[in-house]
C-alpha cells in the first residue's frame, strides 16, 4: 500500500554559508504559517514562483503557498513516491511534471479524506482560496497544473495570466515590439489584482503595492551584487547552497525578510572574502551549473563535486535577477507597469550582446557571460526527465556554446527534480569522477 | 498542378507515401517553402506571402538517432521524430520555418530547429495561452509582427486582399473537410478513420487550392462506394497530433471503424473557419485563440464545473452523439503535458457522456503502437458486451 511507505530521509547537507543553514528552518516556518493562515480564515494562494505575481500578492496580504517548493520538500524529505503514484493512479502519465504530480497527488488525496494525507512532509499543504497559474514561455504545468487541480477542488478558482517576453530573432529588435508586450502584461496583471479583489475579500493598496515594489527592486539589487561577490577566489559560495537561498529569492521576494536575508548574505560573502574562506580550502575547479533544475533528494553530489576539489561559483538556475540599475527602465508611476517593463527588460537583457556574435543566443551569451566572469573551468548541466521547461535545449545550448565561443569540458547529469527512482548515487558518482579526471587533464596541458 | 492531385485516394496515398514529393516538385519550379509544426500555425498569412506553408512530419518507422545529439530525449517523441527526419534531409526543400507557441516541447525547441536547420527564414509566434480581450488584442499584434517579418523575407507586403483571399482558399478547404466526416457518420462509415487521416496528412502537404481539390475527389470516390463491411464497434479517437495511420490501422484491424476523432490533422484542426472581417487578421486572430478546442489553450471556469468541461470538451460529446460512437480512445503521447494533464477531467467527462474510455499512452514509434493491441482488442471485447 503507497499509504505504508516509509520515506528513507537523506541527511542534512553541509552548506558553506551560514545564510544557506538558515533557509531548512525558513521553509518550515512558512509552511506552518500557511496552516495557520488556513485556522485564521485567510486567503490562501497557490502559486508558482517567479510568476510575476508577488508583489501584488504580499500587498494585498495574501499568504502564498508555493507549490513546487512543497514538491521540492517531498523530494528532499524522499517522500514524493506515495504522492507520485497516487497521481499516477488518477492517470496522470509519470513522464508529465513531477512537481505538478506530487501536487496532484497530494491534492486529490487531501480532498478524498477531507484532512492532510498521513504524515505529510512538514505539516502538509493547506487547502487554497484560490490558484495562480501564469501563461508563459517557461512552462506548460503553470497553466495545466492547477487547471488539472480543481478537478479536485471544483469550488477553488484559477487565475492564469499572460506573462509574454519578446523572443530573441533576428530580423527585428525587441525594442519594436516591445511595447504591446508591456500592454499586455499590465492588462494580465491589472486582472489578478481583479480576481484576487473578487475571490479574496482584499482591496488592494496601491501605495502599499508601490512600497512593496520598491523591496522587490531592492532586493533585486542586493541578490546580483552579493551573489556578484562570488567571482572571487577561493570562491565563499556555491550553487549547492544557492540552492538553498532560492527560497528567499523566489519565496519572499517583496518583502523585508527577503531583502534583509540577502543583506546579510553579501555582508556573510565579504568577510569570508576578506578571511580568503573559501567552500573548500584547496579549490581546484570552478564549474558552471550550466543549467537544469537540481536533484533535491540528491544535493549531496555538490559535496560530493567539493571533496574532488571543485566548486560552483555560479548558476543558471535561479539566477532571476539582474541588478534593476542596468535594466534602463522608463520611469513609470504604475507599479504595474515597473513590474511589466522589469519583466521584458530582465528576458531581454542579453538580447543586444547576443546580436554581436553570430549563431549567439542570449542563453548562450549567458553561459559566456558567467565563465568569464567567474573563471569557470568547466560546465555542468542537468537533465530532469519530467521537465520540458527549462531542459529542451541545454544539450543544443552547450554544443553552440563550443561552436561559437570555445571547447570546455561539459558533464550532462540526467535524473528528475523529484522522481528518485530516476536516480543512480553510484552511476552519478562516477559520471562525476570522470568529468573531474577530465577537468584535470585540460588543467594539466 | 498535376492532374493527379485531384486524383482521389491513390493520390493521397501516393502524397502520404512520398511525403514532401509535391513541395519538392514546387520547389524546383521556384516556390519558397515554410515549414510549419503544429495546427496553431496561421498557415492563411503563410500563404497570402505568396509561400507554401508545409506541416513538418515524423516517422514512426524511423528510429530517432540524429535528433539526440542536439535535442533532450524528454521532449514529445513526435516533435523528437519531426526534428530527426529534418535533420536527415527529408525537407531539404525548406525556404524556412515557422513555430507557435504550442507546447512546452514545441516551443522550448525553436532554438534548436532554427540554428540547426539553419534556414534563411525562421519564426517563432509567442501566442498566448490566455483567450480574454487582452491576450486577443496582444495576440493581433504577434500576428502583425509575423506578417511584417514575412513581408520584408519576401521583399513584399502582405496586403489585407492577399490576407482576405488566402482566408477565403482555407474557409473551402476546410468545408470540404466537414463535408467529408459526413461520410463518416453512415453505419459502416463510407471511409475509413486510416483514410481520412492518410488525406488530410497528405493535404497539409500541398498548397491549400490543391489540398481542396484532393479532397473533394475523394469525396466524389468515397461516394460511389459500395458499403463497408460491419464491424464490431465505432470508435473515436481523441488525442494530439497524429500524422501517422498506423495506429489506426491498428483499431481497424481489430474489428472497429474509427469513425471520429478529435485530432490534428483531424476535426480540431479543420473544423473551424477564420470568420470573414474587416480586417482580416481579426477574424484569422479569433480563429487560432479561440475557436480552435486543444489542451494548450487555457479556458476560464465560468459557472459550474460541469459547465466548465462541457467548455473545454463539450465538442467531443457532441462527436459522441453525431457520429454514434461506442467507444473512446484516448492516445495521449508520453511527454505532452498539455494533454496529459487534461486525461483524468477528460476521461470523466466522456463517461459521463455515456461512451467507455481507454486511455493510452504511447511514444510515436511503430515498436511501442504494436504492444497496444492487446488492450485495444480487450477495449473491443469489452465494448460489444
Amino acid at each position: 500500500m503507497t499509504e505504508e511507505k516509509k520515506p528513507e530521509e537523506k541527511k542534512k547537507r553541509k552548506t558553506a554559508t551560514e545564510a544557506a543553514g538558515k533557509i531548512g528552518p525558513m521553509v518550515k516556518a512558512a509552511l506552518a504559517e500557511n496552516l495557520r493562515a488556513k485556522e485564521e480564515g485567510k486567503p490562501i494562494a497557490y502559486s508558482f514562483i517567479y510568476s510575476g505575481y508577488d508583489e501584488i500578492i504580499r500587498a494585498m496580504d495574501i499568504v502564498p503557498a508555493w507549490t513546487e517548493n512543497y514538491a521540492g520538500i517531498c523530494g528532499v524529505k524522499r517522500d514524493a513516491q506515495r504522492f507520485l503514484e497516487r497521481a499516477e493512479g488518477e492517470n496522470f502519465s509519470r513522464s508529465l511534471c513531477t512537481y505538478a504530480l506530487c501536487g496532484l497527488g497530494f491534492d486529490s488525496w487531501r480532498e478524498e479524506l477531507g484532512e492532510m494525507p498521513p504524515d505529510p512532509p512538514w505539516g502538509g499543504q493547506a487547502r487554497p482560496t484560490v490558484m495562480l497559474g501564469s501563461g508563459q514561455v517557461i512552462c506548460d504545468p503553470r497553466y495545466k497544473w492547477y487547471q488539472a487541480a480543481q478537478h479536485y477542488m471544483p469550488d477553488v478558482p484559477v487565475y492564469v495570466g499572460g506573462l509574454p517576453y519578446p523572443p530573441y530573432e533576428e530580423d527585428y529588435d525587441y525594442r519594436e515590439v516591445q511595447d504591446y508586450y508591456v500592454k499586455y502584461i499590465v492588462e494580465e496583471l491589472r486582472g489578478l489584482v481583479e480576481f484576487l479583489e473578487k475571490h479574496t475579500n482584499r482591496k488592494m493598496d496601491w501605495e502599499r503595492l508601490s512600497q512593496v515594489v520598491d523591496i522587490s527592486d531592492r532586493t533585486w539589487n542586493m541578490i546580483s551584487e552579493a551573489y556578484d561577490l562570488r567571482k572571487a577566489v577561493p570562491c565563499p559560495m556555491g550553487t549547492g547552497d544557492a540552492m538553498n537561498t532560492m527560497v528567499p529569492m523566489t519565496f519572499m521576494m517583496g518583502t523585508q525578510e527577503g531583502l534583509d536575508f540577502f543583506k546579510d548574505l553579501y555582508d556573510e560573502l565579504k568577510r569570508k572574502i576578506a578571511n580568503r574562506e573559501g567552500i573548500i580550502p584547496d579549490e581546484k575547479y570552478r564549474l558552471l551549473w550550466g543549467g537544469g533544475l537540481p536533484s533535491w533528494f540528491a544535493l549531496t553530489d555538490f559535496n560530493y563535486f567539493n571533496s574532488k576539489g571543485a566548486v560552483f561559483p555560479a548558476e543558471v538556475t535561479y539566477r532571476l535577477v539582474e541588478p534593476v540599475y542596468n535594466l534602463d527602465l522608463p520611469r513609470v508611476s504604475d507599479p504595474l507597469e515597473h513590474l511589466a517593463w522589469r519583466w521584458v527588460r530582465y528576458w531581454t537583457y542579453r538580447h543586444d550582446r547576443a546580436r554581436k556574435r553570430p549563431g549567439s543566443t542570449p542563453d548562450v551569451e549567458r553561459l559566456i557571460e558567467y565563465i568569464e566572469d567567474y573563471k569557470i573551468d568547466g560546465v555542468v548541466m542537468h537533465e530532469a526527465f519530467s521537465c520540458r521547461s527549462w531542459h529542451p535545449g541545454l544539450i543544443w545550448q552547450l554544443n553552440q556554446l563550443k561552436r561559437v565561443y570555445r571547447d570546455i569540458p561539459s558533464l550532462v547529469l540526467e535524473s528528475d527534480i523529484v522522481d528518485i527512482s530516476s536516480y543512480n548515487e553510484a552511476d552519478t558518482r562516477a559520471r562525476i569522477d570522470a568529468f573531474i579526471d577530465t577537468l584535470e587533464a585540460v588543467k594539466s596541458r | 498542378m498535376p492532374e493527379e492531385v485531384a486524383g482521389g485516394l491513390a493520390a493521397a496515398d501516393k502524397y502520404y507515401r512520398d511525403y514532401g514529393s509535391r513541395a519538392r516538385e514546387l520547389k524546383k519550379g521556384g516556390a519558397k517553402i515554410i515549414g510549419y509544426l503544429c495546427a496553431f500555425t496561421p498557415v492563411e498569412i503563410i500563404t497570402a506571402a505568396g509561400l507554401v506553408p508545409f506541416r513538418i512530419k515524423g516517422d514512426v518507422n524511423e528510429p530517432i538517432t540524429k535528433a539526440d545529439t542536439e535535442m533532450e530525449t524528454i521532449v514529445c517523441p513526435l516533435v523528437r521524430s519531426c526534428f530527426d527526419v529534418s535533420l536527415k534531409g527529408k525537407y531539404e526543400f525548406l525556404d524556412g520555418i515557422v513555430i507557435p507557441h504550442a507546447c512546452d516541447s514545441i516551443s522550448r525547441t525553436y532554438d534548436v530547429w532554427k540554428y540547426t536547420l539553419n534556414l534563411p527564414y525562421s519564426h517563432f509566434i509567442d501566442m498566448p495561452h490566455g483567450t480574454g480581450e487582452p491576450s486577443l488584442d496582444f495576440y493581433k499584434s504577434l500576428l502583425g509582427t509575423f506578417r511584417t517579418s514575412l513581408g520584408k523575407f519576401t521583399g513584399r507586403e502582405i496586403s489585407d486582399q492577399d490576407l482576405k483571399e488566402a482566408v477565403g482558399l482555407y474557409n473551402q478547404n476546410r468545408a470540404k473537410v466537414r463535408e467529408l466526416y459526413q461520410l463518416r457518420k453512415a453505419s459502416p462509415p463510407l471511409i475509413s478513420g486510416a483514410e481520412v487521416t492518410k488525406l488530410l496528412v497528405a493535404a497539409v502537404s500541398l498548397p491549400v487550392a490543391e489540398a481542396t481539390r484532393l479532397i473533394d475527389s475523394v469525396i466524389k470516390e468515397v461516394k460511389q462506394r459500395q458499403a463497408a463491411p460491419a464491424k464490431t464497434a465505432r470508435i473515436m479517437v481523441v488525442g494530439a497530433e497524429v500524422d501517422d495511420i498506423a495506429f489506426l490501422d491498428l483499431i481497424e484491424d481489430s474489428g472497429a471503424w474509427v469513425v471520429a476523432d478529435d485530432l490534428c490533422p483531424g476535426a480540431r484542426e479543420f473544423f473551424a473557419d477564420v470568420a470573414v472581417t474587416a480586417n482580416p487578421v481579426d477574424g484569422i486572430a479569433e480563429r487560432y485563440l479561440r475557436k480552435i478546442k486543444c489542451g494548450r489553450t487555457f479556458r476560464e471556469k465560468e459557472g459550474s464545473y460541469d459547465d466548465y468541461l462541457e467548455e473545454r470538451f463539450g465538442h467531443i460529446g457532441r462527436f459522441i452523439k453525431e457520429f454514434k460512437v461506442d467507444g473512446v480512445v484516448l492516445y495521449i503521447y508520453k511527454y505532452c503535458d498539455p494533454y496529459g494533464f487534461d486525461v483524468p477531467a477528460m476521461k470523466s467527462y466522456i463517461e459521463s457522456a455515456g461512451a467507455p474510455v481507454l486511455y493510452l499512452e504511447d511514444e510515436y514509434s511503430m515498436s511501442t503502437i504494436g504492444r497496444l493491441r492487446t488492450r485495444i482488442q480487450a477495449f473491443l471485447e469489452l465494448i460489444a458486451k
